[in-house]
This record gives C-alpha cells, sequence and structure tokens, in this order.
C-alpha cells in the first residue's frame, strides 16, 4: 500500500534558510513552463504581428499588418478568445475585461496547469525516504492549503485594491463602514430611515466577515478537491494488487483531469464576480439622499 | 480492506495534531510556505500579464475592433453606391429632358429664321424686277426720243436736197428711191 499523502506539504530540501516543500517545487514548475511558454510565445508575437504591410502602396507609407498567426500564438490567440468572451459574459464591459483579464487569467491557468501537472507519473512516487518515513518529491501544488490560501488572499485583497481605485476610497469603505448612509439618515430625520441605516451598517459589519469567508471558502474548496483526488488515486491504486493497480485508478485519473479544470474555472471565475462586484458604482441611500437634498435646496432657492 | 491500520493511523495521528497543534498547523499552514508560494504565484501573474495576456489580448482588442470598422465602412461604400446610381439615373433622365428642350427650340429657331429669310428675298427680288423694268422703260423713251430726232434731221436734209434740185417726176422718184435707200 502506498502512503496517503499527509495534509500538509513536507519539506524536501532547504535552500540556505529557505525550506523548499515538495509543493513548492511543483509551483515552481509551473513558473518554469509558463515562462518557455511565455519565451515562445512573445518569439511568435515578434514574427507576426506588426509586420511591414504587404500592400506596397501602404507599406511605403509605414503602415505595419498582422500576419496571420501559427503555432503556439495562434493556440493561444483561439483560447484568449474563449476566455475573453467568458469575461465579457460577467462583466458586460470589454474594458473592464481587459482589466481582469490579467488576474483572472493567470488563474485560471495556473490553477489548470497545477493540477493537471499533478497527474504526471511521477508526482508522488519518486521521493526520498527520511527514516522510515516517504517523502515525494513532486506533490500537486494546489494540494497545499499555502498554495490556495496565498491565491485566495491574492484574489480578495486583489479585488478590494482594484475596487478602491476604480471608485474611490470613501465610496468603497462606505459599502463595509456605512456611515454615511447613517449620517444622511438623520440628517432626513426621517424614523424609518435612521432604523435602516442603522440595519444596514451592521450588515456592512459582517460584509467585512464574509470578505474573510471567502478567503477560506476559495482556498479550502480548492485545496479539498485537488487533496481528495490524490487521495482517492492512491487509495484506489492500492485496492487491487497486482496489474490491476495499473488499469483501475485510470478512470478515476480522467475525473481528475475534469475536476482539475472545473476546479480552475470556479475559482476564476468566483475571483472574476469579486472583481466586478468591488468595481461596481453602489447607487445607495447616500446618493439617493444626496439627489433629494439638492432637489430640495434648489426648491428652497426658487421660493426666495 | 480500506480500513486496516495503514490509513487508520495517520488519521488518528491527525486527530491527535489538531489537539495539539491547532488546525493551521494540521492542515499545514506556515508562513514562511505561504510566503513563498504567494512569491511563485506573483511571478507567474508577472510573467502572464507583462508578455502573455496583454500583448495579445490588446493585438485582439485592436483586431476586432478593425474588423468592426471595415465592416462599417462596406456598409457606408455600399450605401453611397447605391445613392449614387439612383443619382445618375436621375440625372440622365433630366440631361436628356434638357437635351430634348434644346432640340425642339433650335428646330423652332431654324423655322423662323428660313421664313424671315425667304421673306427677305421674295422683297429683293420684286425690287429688282421693277428696277430693271423701269430702266427698260428709260432706254426705251430715250432711244425714241434719239429716233424721233434723227428722222426729223433727215426730213430737214432730204427736203433741203429735193428743193435744191429741179423737181421732175422722174427725179422725184429717184429720189425717193434714194432716201429710202440711206433710210
Amino acid at each position: 500500500m502506498l502512503p496517503l499523502p499527509s495534509l500538509g506539504a513536507e519539506q524536501v530540501f532547504q535552500i540556505g534558510p529557505l525550506p523548499i516543500t515538495n509543493t513548492m517545487v511543483n509551483s515552481f514548475a509551473a513558473l518554469i513552463l509558463f515562462a518557455i511558454f511565455a519565451f515562445f510565445l512573445n518569439r511568435g508575437i515578434k514574427k507576426y504581428y506588426g509586420q511591414p504591410h504587404p500592400d506596397p502602396l501602404l507599406r511605403r507609407r509605414g503602415e505595419k499588418a498582422d500576419k496571420a498567426p501559427k503555432g503556439v500564438l495562434n493556440f493561444f490567440e483561439s483560447i484568449l478568445e474563449f476566455i475573453l468572451a467568458q469575461i465579457d459574459n460577467v462583466t458586460k464591459d470589454r474594458k473592464k475585461t481587459l482589466k481582469f483579464l490579467p488576474i483572472v487569467g493567470t488563474l485560471f491557468l495556473f490553477i489548470l496547469v497545477s493540477n493537471w501537472m499533478g497527474l504526471i507519473p511521477g508526482t508522488g512516487s519518486i521521493g526520498i525516504h527520511k527514516g522510515t518515513e516517504f517523502i515525494p518529491l513532486f506533490r500537486p501544488a494546489n494540494t497545499d492549503l499555502n498554495m490556495t490560501l496565498a491565491m485566495a488572499v491574492f484574489a480578495v485583497v486583489g479585488s478590494h485594491i482594484i475596487g478602491i481605485f476604480t471608485i474611490g476610497f470613501f465610496k468603497y469603505a462606505n459599502k463595509f463602514i456605512k456611515l454615511g448612509d447613517i449620517y444622511f439618515a438623520i440628517k432626513s430625520l426621517n424614523p424609518v430611515k435612521i432604523l435602516t441605516a442603522v440595519i444596514e451598517f451592521f450588515v456592512g459589519l459582517i460584509e467585512i466577515f464574509s470578505e474573510a469567508a471567502k478567503m477560506v471558502s476559495l482556498s479550502l474548496r480548492l485545496f479539498g478537491n485537488i487533496f481528495a483526488g490524490e487521495v482517492l488515486l492512491t487509495v484506489i491504486a492500492s485496492l487491487i494488487g497486482g496489474f490491476g493497480a495499473y488499469l483501475i485508478p485510470l478512470p478515476f485519473m480522467g475525473l481528475e483531469l475534469l475536476v482539475g479544470a472545473v476546479q480552475a474555472t470556479v475559482f476564476a471565475m468566483l475571483t472574476l464576480v469579486y472583481l466586478t462586484m468591488a468595481t461596481a458604482e453602489i447607487h445607495g441611500h447616500g446618493e439617493e439622499e444626496h439627489r433629494e437634498q439638492n432637489q430640495q435646496q434648489a426648491g428652497a432657492v426658487a421660493r426666495h | 480492506m480500506i480500513f486496516n491500520s495503514e490509513i487508520l493511523i495517520p488519521i488518528a495521528y491527525a486527530a491527535e495534531e489538531v489537539q495539539t497543534g491547532g488546525v493551521a498547523a494540521t492542515l499545514g499552514l506556515n508562513l514562511t510556505y505561504f510566503i513563498g508560494q504567494l512569491i511563485t504565484f506573483s511571478i507567474v501573474l508577472l510573467i502572464l500579464w507583462k508578455w502573455v495576456f496583454t500583448p495579445v489580448a490588446k493585438k485582439l482588442t485592436e483586431r476586432t475592433e478593425k474588423i468592426e470598422k471595415s465592416m462599417r465602412d462596406a456598409e457606408h461604400v455600399t450605401k453611397e453606391k447605391q445613392d449614387f446610381e439612383k443619382w445618375k439615373a436621375e440625372q440622365m433622365v433630366n440631361t436628356r429632358h434638357e437635351a430634348s428642350v434644346i432640340i425642339s427650340k433650335a428646330q423652332n429657331e431654324a423655322v423662323k429664321t428660313k421664313d424671315v429669310i425667304l421673306l427677305q428675298a421674295k422683297d429683293e427680288q420684286t425690287k429688282l424686277v421693277e428696277q430693271a423694268k423701269s430702266q427698260i422703260q428709260q432706254e426705251k423713251n430715250q432711244a425714241l426720243t434719239s429716233a424721233k430726232s434723227e428722222l426729223a434731221d433727215l426730213v430737214t436734209s432730204a427736203t433741203e436736197k429735193i428743193i435744191r434740185r429741179k423737181l421732175d417726176e422722174k427725179k422725184d422718184q429717184e429720189l425717193v428711191k434714194e432716201m429710202l435707200k440711206s433710210l
């Protein structure tokens, strides 16, 4: 029987004072993979984008044109076209889509590649013995809560920062600490409005906790699914001895491919929703009060 | 078969860890690892942001805009062409109409001119005829006058000759014959 993976990532070696865990090895491998991909993509960009125009008349005027891309660039363009369309569906705005694309796209591709890398043979089986313990050298990056939590914290904190930059600090802060609403409610001297504003104030405070819950749910969902997949594969492989140990896990590996893609989509989509919500302008009570006040003032001026 | 000691023992260990080291430690949470993973992810983000998503997405958006613009332009050109065809047809009708008007005008003008010229020619003709007639009359008158005076002279000279000579029958007749011959 293969040893079941432990919940936490195991340290495999140390570079100076830096401990390196087996999940870090995998995430670093993913990093190198993306770097290589970026390198080849940029070779394609240089080769196909902004070439001299095929029409000699326009070429003399210095106009540029794109050649039809091939290879890596063409492949990536088709993927990106799909991703952009998906994000457009949520944001309904191309400018916002282009703004969110790097974050959402990176989360999606990184999680997807990390998950699928966990299915490469050797992951979990190549390792070192420390005493009686066996420590695998490679372990899928998302079976480490540190990894998933890092991404979740990045996504949620990032959405807040982008929200602040998009709609302004005070407007954004008013989403959580609704002192502005209370101020306008008291000014209106309407007891119902004051009561609503006080309740809204506490709802706002609860929102702060829900932000923390977002990070926990994002990170635990991804970690739980991928880790469970690893455990499942280990258990299934241990069920039957002999040649069956190679055959029985195969459908489950196919299932894991699907789970990896689904979880990457879920994580990226939720982040996208958080980003869209954070950058949405709120048409709260404060503004309505403002408008009413302005109308009253205008009326008063007219009476004078 | 699953519930053998190899599975149960790690679970028991994990439960023990929860009691001793807290949930975070059991789940393998560790600040150093967390920061390490965060940095790795940030680098991946940087690479994809700067060299992958931004240039290609920009190009794709540009391309979409360009295609949309071309489609709009093409529609515009088609519409302009249709408008031009319509205008051209209208102009052709107009031109034809104008041409026929000009031609009929010219024809009328020509007829008028012809009439005028004919009238003038007739006038001229009658004038010339009258002139010729009066001239003929004058010459005739002149001729008559001169003939009359010559006849008178002749009569006078003949009378003279007759008177000078002695007149007899025979001579008289000779004289008359001579006179007649000289006439």
